[in-house]
């Protein structure tokens, strides 16, 4: 299943205005960089999982935050074994391996990685890409031809995903093991992935250009759209809980390299 | 060459969501040497059984043997040695530079020797008339397609499978990689499964036809005798090829007439 496809629904996430959405994202990201304890982290994760199960997400949010550990992990690693700061924890031959600030801050920066980026994942679950581009526009008063371009890139994230997985199935057809743990290997497969992604990526370019010229892209103005994407009280709703999560991570869980 | 089945559907099941079945307990067999094609309307769950018969896809109940074994326990890049498999697209396999490399690189992949793979590249460049040097992605699309074609066969699988093989190519195009399809299928004893819409493209090539329905298999019997099953293709929703639905409207005396030379002879026969 793809985890970035648009999920239909009525629910108040789903009914708030694109803008508001795109905004609440980002904020919430914001109060996630804010935040400086992996308690904290842990709890705006947590948060996040609750606020898609309003929208009958927690099952994607869930799966979401289990994909996004994977780079989490990489993050961990990198990190713990480059901050030498701190009072040794593993220590090997004389040489000290891993610092409890390096243990700390791994954990941390992982977490927060997690945090950050499920916010903007969900959006795609919440918002058609069609809506949203509208909306900056309508509301928001932005080119159209910029913020066609913003939304097409959101747009083929989950189309090149697709792509993505149907490419790895024809090269596993041809005998291609992508399962190997060998690092050379793996690096070597970079290439027939990526390069039938990039071939197919630009090919799509074209033929979207074409497209676009051909039903009048450059007419097109911000009064075009027959949809009205008006601000209302839900809206102020999610600014003044996005204000307090910010409130909360400065204030409360603004730990620094600490647990709580 | 062994003999018996190459593809064995054992009450096959399969499900992308568990509320919404694709395929319902499936049963069906390959024997070594056949050409078969699998017809029915989107949706009715032909891609799905390409991808089960090469691993892509794991049954969600039964069991797929592909040559003996079980595509659920086998990863698919060690089923690759057995069972070939060409795209609709092309584009989503071809990764090389030269058309040379783009063949080689399935053997490659399967740990062929480099003299072993430098003879069956020169036979697969000679046999669909292409060069080696050639850059893939500046080819046209009947040319990719071949070379993807002979990347598929290069490792010598027992089974062929083909998604829509023909879908945007023009007639001499669809005509040169069917004719080379037969050649493998007569002479080399390589077993086809083709996906196809194209009833006419069956009617030509596909002894054996399995027509699908909703994820049930509908009917499965000799292609000459199941394009004039109306009532079944109906059901299938799939629209017969046009001779043989002619013949059928024409009644007694076109009863064996399937192709246009046939009924050509048929009518100039009965005008005599």
């Amino acid at each position: 299943m793809n985890l970035l496809n648009y999920v239909e629904g009525s629910s108040f996430l789903h009914r708030c205005n694109p803008i508001t959405k795109l905004a609440a994202a980002f904020l919430y990201g914001m109060a996630c960089i804010l935040c400086g304890s992996i308690v904290g982290e842990l709890i705006l994760i947590a948060l996040m999982i609750l606020i898609a199960g309003t929208a009958h997400l927690a099952g994607r949010a869930v799966r979401l935050t289990w994909r996004l550990l994977v780079l989490g992990l990489l993050m961990f690693l990198i990190q713990l074994f480059f901050v030498r700061t701190g009072d040794p924890l593993v220590v090997v031959g004389g040489f000290t391996l891993i610092t409890k600030d390096g243990l700390v801050s791994a954990l941390l920066l992982s977490l927060r990685v997690v945090a950050t980026m499920l916010p903007l994942m969900l959006l795609f679950a919440i918002t058609e890409i069609s809506d949203l581009c509208n909306a900056l526009v309508k509301s928001a008063h932005i080119p159209y031809r910029y913020a066609f371009i913003v939304t097409t890139a959101f747009r083929f994230v989950p189309i090149l995903a697709t792509e993505y997985h149907d490419i790895e199935d024809a090269q596993k057809s041809r005998g291609v093991d992508l399962d190997t743990k060998n690092i050379f290997r793996k690096i070597k497969l970079v290439v027939p992935l990526t390069v039938p992604l990039l071939v197919s990526s630009l090919k799509k370019v074209d033929s979207s250009a074409i497209s676009a010229e051909m039903r009048g892209f450059a007419m097109r103005t911000g009064a075009s759209g027959y949809k009205e994407y008006p601000f209302g009280m839900r809206d102020a709703v999610v600014f003044v809980f996005l204000a307090a999560c910010i409130a909360c991570s400065v204030l409360f869980l603004r730990g620094g390299m600490y647990l709580i | 060459m062994s003999t018996g089945n190459i593809l064995d559907f054992q009450h096959v099941s399969f499900a992308y969501h568990a509320d919404r079945p694709i395929l319902t307990d499936l049963s069906f067999t390959l024997q070594r040497g056949e050409f078969v094609a699998l017809i029915g309307s989107n949706g009715a769950g032909k891609s799905t059984i390409s991808r089960l018969c090469n691993g892509l896809l794991k049954p969600t109940l039964g069991t797929v043997l592909l040559d003996g074994r079980d595509t659920s326990k086998v990863p698919v890049s060690k089923l690759a040695s057995s069972c070939g498999f060409l795209f609709q697209n092309p584009d989503r396999q071809i990764c090389e530079n030269s058309v040379y490399e783009e063949i080689a690189f399935s053997m490659r992949a399967q740990g062929w020797k480099e003299e072993d793979i430098a003879v069956r590249v020169e036979e697969e460049l000679n046999r669909f008339d292409l060069k080696a040097d050639w850059y893939p992605f500046e080819r046209s699309r009947g040319e990719r397609q071949r070379i993807a074609l002979a990347g598929a066969i290069a490792a010598e699988p027992e089974l062929l499978i083909l998604d829509e093989p023909t879908t945007g190519l023009d007639y001499l195009e669809c005509i040169r990689i069917m004719d080379y399809v037969t050649y493998l299928n007569r002479e080399k004893q390589i077993t086809v499964l083709m996906v196809s819409h194209d009833m006419e493209l069956v009617l030509a090539y596909a002894k054996r036809v399995l027509v699908l329905c909703d994820g049930n298999l509908l009917g499965d019997g000799e292609t000459r005798e199941m394009m004039k099953q109306e009532s079944l293709l109906k059901k299938a929703r799939v629209l017969p090829p046009q001779i043989p639905e002619l013949a059928l409207r024409l009644g007694e005396g076109f009863e064996d007439v399937y192709t246009v030379d046939e009924m050509a002879e048929a009518v100039l026969g009965g005008a005599r």
